[in-house]
């Protein structure tokens, strides 16, 4: 008899939850430790001796005039100490003026850009969906922004932003050296390379509608934005919904761009939160005071997640 | 990037090899004591000449003494034929055939150099034995131990050999700590400025200069009050016949994240530090007062600086504030402006005309200095007929230290100290795409050092820019005032903001002021957290402060 | 290329409209077309003309074209080594991938769990999407190197696997769950384990959407730098490392960085080309069928 409710399920099931947990609750749980100790680290060289350099035989190697070879043998010992600092990373990070800027950058990065690549895509679905020349080449040639490597876009719109010649150098535009102009360059990068995933998508799910309830729509109203505004959007609804959490969820973890692009400036007017949480790590070593950051990220992404739980659990029954 | 053909041919070192002494691939022993290192084909077969003597006591012709043994080097990349990491490649074949050991070099870009190195170190891997830094690294590699002293090595006579007298002081302290040497010479770095030759001694140019400013056009300026003159005067003419566009006045690099801050630097020493005859609490300092760590960084004459950096950066394009180094020298490269103050690279770029307009107009001076600068200790103004020249060592110097980890320190330091012989040296300093700066005393013309001009023009250089260049990094190092380097822990931290701050400024988000006091209220912050005492130390101890 | 054929009900003459449209997508096609072909024309000029070329720089009208950056960058071993490292590195992520995803996603489709309900471990995989990856760079930064494994693709590859796990998991269950059950059924009367109906029936019905999670996965791996720049020297770095290893002492050579993300969108770009019809699929993780 057939039991799908057989244990055979946990050996299905257990090795990829298992894999997850090893490899990224563990570290989760050592980042959350770190952001709350000062972490010490000192090496201390305990000794230094001279040992005969061997063969691959094991037998002493001899100079030419018989003494044998010898090298440095270095005795090391890492000796770290973890204080349990409280709360002074996450307060460091209250006070730090460079994580409120990070997260204004990141905030105006996600509304902005995630609302003009929804919209942008919708725009781009309708107009696709119309009956238009060449529509599967051109849309071959949308979906090549999304698979192209986002650190080199930021040399290559670097280029592009040129202010002294570039191709886009006639609008008189200061893409780079302007504050505020430099955050809209970053986005509209984004929106580059991702207004193409709303836009397929979108397009996907418009003519997945069936035929016989536009059909029978259309008889109801002739123009075109009622249908759109009674019928069709509210059928998309579900699916911009999906794009919003994914396009929020990587939107938040913003960095290849402004890494290549702007570096975070001028002044740190592009410094993403991600962008600045990875320097300080990884740049100037402070892996507490990261990880503090971090984690508040990792915080402020639960409770997004969390509001479109429902939704999400909806698509996945 | 190659800037000409090198020195000798592969036809020399054949027929020397045929004179019956030992001839290797990469190495040819001579019966006269004179041996010859041999680049191969990858670098057109360049040679360079040394002796038994000057290669130590452990190298000769049967001898292989670090057989068996494997180091790795950490530098920044640029490629196999670019700056710092060309000629370690270069000469890695050479001293793998010396020594029998096998050289594995491991590259990261520049702006991952110090994490790369720090992560190591911190966490014990001891994954290289050598790592090329700059001197900014300093205050954290002596603070946690992580480097060897080579005082002993170089003594010993069984190394190759080279010496610290060949430096400047200015260069000899970026390679040591408190009188003991840990660096082993390789590359010199800091700003000149670099001006068109042909701009600026044009005479219609020099009559139409002094009936707007009221004065003879200086060649080279000698203030920065008179260059930013000049940059008005030559900002917005189209002065150069290269394009039919109108010219700039100085190009800056000022991207934030890149090596914008050293423009400050070098720039605002003159303003900021009050001469003196020894380092105390007020004279010659320029970072923090060194008895109490409190930021100088706000000070009146730094600020001035800063306004004056806002200036002069409107003599240049807008778009340098998102530009980096290449962007910057690309443009002074191609005609576009009168004025560029940068590195080395500059001198030897011009020279290729790949890339450049301006070989042959390429002139280098000494930086300017200020017609006034700020008095720490009386606090005021001081305004001077005879500014003194201020020297800098801004940048990395980039050059080889030994790991404490490191399990062949002796293997190591053979290859960095082979790499720093003058022959090797001055071949380095001669071929620009090395990317290792002129800064040492026999790399300079005679009489101030033992350079021919001819080695440098069959190198590629045009005899004038050459002759310019060599005399403005002399004078630069030997300057009687330096500007004192940042090497204490954290300074990569410190720098990380004032950085920032300084983009603010020139992008106009901020005024100088703002700017500077956020950096040295930030700085306090960093001071406090780090242990006011230690820093204070490492500080003292950095820059020869005497309490 | 296309393989959606024209709905009927839109298949009415095309009017001057529709041309009119047409004209407007083709415009925007063309826009978002151009930083490629701008890649393209960088590749082609020299050094020097980085910068200077005018108009749009179309090869030959605006400049004289040179195949000397992309012969240079293909004689570099570092260049031939970072392909390597990145087809190696993504073709076993997406391999270790498949195989810990594939039951579990069948698992979470076929079997009823109890504890915690089939839908939550689902979204809880899904959840492993949207953690910052900066939040686990330290950690997985001091595991490896007190490893010793820093700088290999084994490090990079565990690392990549855990990330686009939660791809397979969530597009493919969704398969699994709409294949009418029978089959597997009368496979397990007929007397096969539960193991081969998975893998003689579920798993070949549900290849499409297994394709679609590959491609997704591969083209993740493929781009992924911020654990690559953290995890890898040289010896394993990757195509996106490799890229933004471009700037050194003397800036960015824009000129090679063109070269190289050129070669780095190829693979992704092709099979994104040749499995079109998986896209939408693989990027909305199953939520939405192409």
């Amino acid at each position: 008899m057939i039991r799908w409710t057989s244990r055979v399920k946990f050996l299905f099931l257990l090795p990829a939850v298992l894999w997850v947990l090893t490899f990224t609750i563990f570290p989760l749980g050592y980042s959350i430790y770190l952001s709350f100790h000062n972490v010490e680290r000192q090496v201390v060289v305990s000794g230094r001796e001279q040992v005969p350099v061997l063969d691959a035989a094991g037998n002493p190697v001899l100079r030419p005039d018989g003494k044998p070879r010898t090298r440095t043998e270095v005795q090391r010992e890492l000796q770290t100490t973890f204080t349990w600092n409280q709360f002074a990373n996450y307060a460091r990070a209250f006070r730090d003026e460079q994580v409120w800027n990070a997260v204004r950058v990141t905030g105006t990065f996600v509304l902005v850009g995630v609302t003009t690549q929804i919209l942008l895509g919708l725009a781009l679905a309708w107009l696709f969906n119309r009956n238009i020349v060449a529509r599967g080449f051109l849309r071959s040639i949308m979906i090549l922004p999304i698979f192209a490597t986002p650190i080199a876009i930021g040399y290559l719109f670097f280029t592009i932003f040129y202010e002294v010649g570039g191709p886009l150098s006639w609008t008189g535009v200061p893409w780079l050296s302007n504050p505020n102009w430099a955050l809209t360059s970053v986005i509209i990068v984004d929106i580059w390379q991702w207004t193409p995933f709303c836009f397929l998508v979108f397009l996907a799910a418009l003519q997945g509608i069936p035929d016989e309830m536009l059909e029978s729509a259309r008889l109801d109203t002739s123009s075109e934005w009622d249908l759109w505004r009674y019928v069709i959007l509210p059928m998309l609804l579900p699916v911009i919904a999906i794009v919003l959490l994914l396009r929020l969820a990587e939107a938040l973890k913003l960095f290849d761009i402004v890494a290549t692009l702007t570096k975070g400036g001028p002044g740190i007017a592009t410094q993403s939160y991600t962008y600045y949480a990875f320097n300080v790590g990884f740049k100037l070593n402070d892996f507490g005071y990261a990880s503090a950051m971090a984690f508040l990220l990792l915080i402020v992404v639960m409770v997004i997640v969390t509001l479109f739980f429902r939704r999400l659990r909806q698509s996945y029954e | 990037m190659r800037i000409g053909k090198t020195l000798l041919c592969g036809a020399a070192a054949v027929a020397l090899g045929m004179s019956g002494a030992l001839a290797g691939e990469y190495v040819d022993w001579l019966d006269d004591g004179r041996v010859v290192l041999k680049l191969g084909p990858n670098y057109d077969n360049a040679t360079i000449e040394t002796t038994r003597e000057e290669l130590g006591g452990l190298f000769g012709p049967d001898e292989k003494p670090f057989e068996g043994a494997t180091i790795t080097v950490l530098t920044l990349d640029s490629g196999p034929k670019g700056g710092i990491s060309g000629p370690i490649t270069a000469f890695r074949p050479v001293w793998e055939e010396l020594s029998g050991g096998k050289l594995d070099i491991a590259l990261v870009p520049i702006t991952d150099l110090y994490a790369k190195m720090m992560l190591d170190l911190r966490q014990g891997t001891g994954l290289y034995d050598s790592i090329i830094v700059g001197a900014f690294f300093y205050g954290d590699l002596i603070a946690g131990n992580y480097i060897v002293p080579i005082d002993d090595y170089m003594a010993s006579g069984d190394f190759p050999q080279w010496t610290y007298d060949s430096m400047p002081p200015s260069l000899k302290n970026l390679h040591t700590w408190k009188g003991v040497g840990y660096g082993v010479l390789n590359d010199a770095d800091g700003q000149v400025l670099y001006y068109r030759r042909d701009a600026l001694t044009n005479p219609e140019h020099q009559a139409a200069f002094k009936a707007e400013y009221g004065y003879d056009l200086p060649v080279p300026p000698a203030t920065w009050q008179q260059l930013l003159d000049i940059s008005r005067y030559f900002a917005g003419k189209n002065w150069d016949a290269n394009d039919p566009d109108p010219d700039h006045g100085t190009v800056l690099h000022l991207k934030v994240g890149e090596q914008g801050h050293y423009h400050f630097q070098s720039l605002s020493a003159p303003f900021a530090i009050t001469p003196g005859d020894k380092v105390d609490q007020f004279h010659n300092v320029y970072w923090f007062d060194p008895t109490n760590m409190k930021p100088l960084i706000n000070s009146p004459g730094h600020v001035a600086a800063l306004e004056f950096l806002q200036e002069l950066h409107k003599t240049g394009p807008a778009a340098q504030v998102g530009w980096s180094l290449g962007e910057a020298w690309d443009y002074f490269l191609r005609g576009k402006s009168v004025f560029v103050f940068s590195w080395g690279d500059v001198g030897s770029l011009c020279q290729d005309t790949s890339r450049s307009k301006i070989q042959g107009n390429c002139a280098a001076a000494i930086l300017p200095s200020s017609d006034k600068y700020w008095n720490h200790e009386t606090q005021a103004w001081v305004e001077t007929d005879s500014p003194q020249k201020v020297g800098n060592t801004t940048g990395g110097s980039w050059h080889g230290v030994i790991s404490a980890f490191s399990q062949n320190p002796e293997a190591t330091y053979s290859f960095l100290s082979l790499m720093a012989i003058k022959p090797v040296s001055i071949w380095n300093a001669n071929n620009g795409w090395t990317g290792v700066d002129p800064g040492f005393y026999y790399q300079f013309l005679e009489p101030q050092g033992e350079a021919t001009l001819d080695d440098y023009v069959k190198a590629g250089w045009n005899a004038d820019d050459v002759k310019d260049y060599l005399q403005a990094y002399y004078e630069n190092f030997t300057a009687p005032t330096m500007l004192t380097y940042l090497r204490i822990e954290g300074a990569p931290e410190y720098w990380d903001i004032m950085d920032k701050n300084l983009s603010a400024a020139m992008a106009g988000q901020k005024t100088a002021q703002q700017a500077l006091d956020d950096t040295a209220k930030t700085w306090e912050e960093i001071t406090e957290r780090l242990g006011r005492d230690k820093i204070l130390q490492q500080y003292q101890d950095a820059i020869g402060y005497q309490p | 290329m296309s393989e959606e054929a024209p709905r009927q009900d839109l298949v009415r003459r095309r009017s001057l409209a529709d041309a009119w449209w047409s004209l407007v997508a083709i415009a925007v096609a063309m826009l978002f077309f151009f930083p490629i072909y701008w890649a393209v024309s960088t590749s082609l000029r020299r050094p020097a003309d980085t910068f200077t070329v005018s108009g749009v720089g179309i090869p030959w009208v605006h400049f004289t074209p040179t195949l000397d950056n992309w012969l240079l960058e293909m004689s570099q071993p570092e260049s031939f080594r970072a392909f390597t490292n990145s087809t190696v590195i993504s073709l076993s992520a997406v391999t270790i991938a498949l195989l810990l995803g594939l039951p579990a996603a069948y698992a979470l489709a076929r079997f009823k769990f109890f504890r915690v309900p089939n839908k939550d471990i689902t979204v809880w995989f899904l959840s492993q999407r949207v953690l910052p990856p900066v939040a686990t760079a330290v950690p997985f930064f001091i595991a490896f190197s007190t490893l010793e494994l820093l700088d290999t693709r084994l490090a990079l590859i565990v690392c990549t696997a855990t990330f686009i796990l939660p791809f397979v998991v969530v597009i493919v269950r969704q398969t699994f769950f709409d294949l009418p059950i029978e089959l597997e059924e009368a496979a397990l009367v007929d007397g096969a384990s539960y193991l081969s109906a998975f893998l003689r029936v579920a798993v070949p019905l549900a290849m499409p959407a297994i394709a679609a999670a590959a491609l997704i996965m591969f083209a993740f791996s493929w781009n992924e730098y911020l654990f690559a720049v953290i995890l890898t020297i040289k010896g394993a770095a990757t195509m996106p490392v490799h890229i933004a290893g471009g700037a050194d002492t003397r800036g960015v050579q824009f000129w090679f960085v063109a070269v190289r993300s050129l070669i780095a969108m190829i693979p992704p770009v092709l099979l994104a080309l040749l499995a079109q019809r998986y896209i939408v699929r693989g990027l909305t993780l199953g939520a939405v069928k192409g």
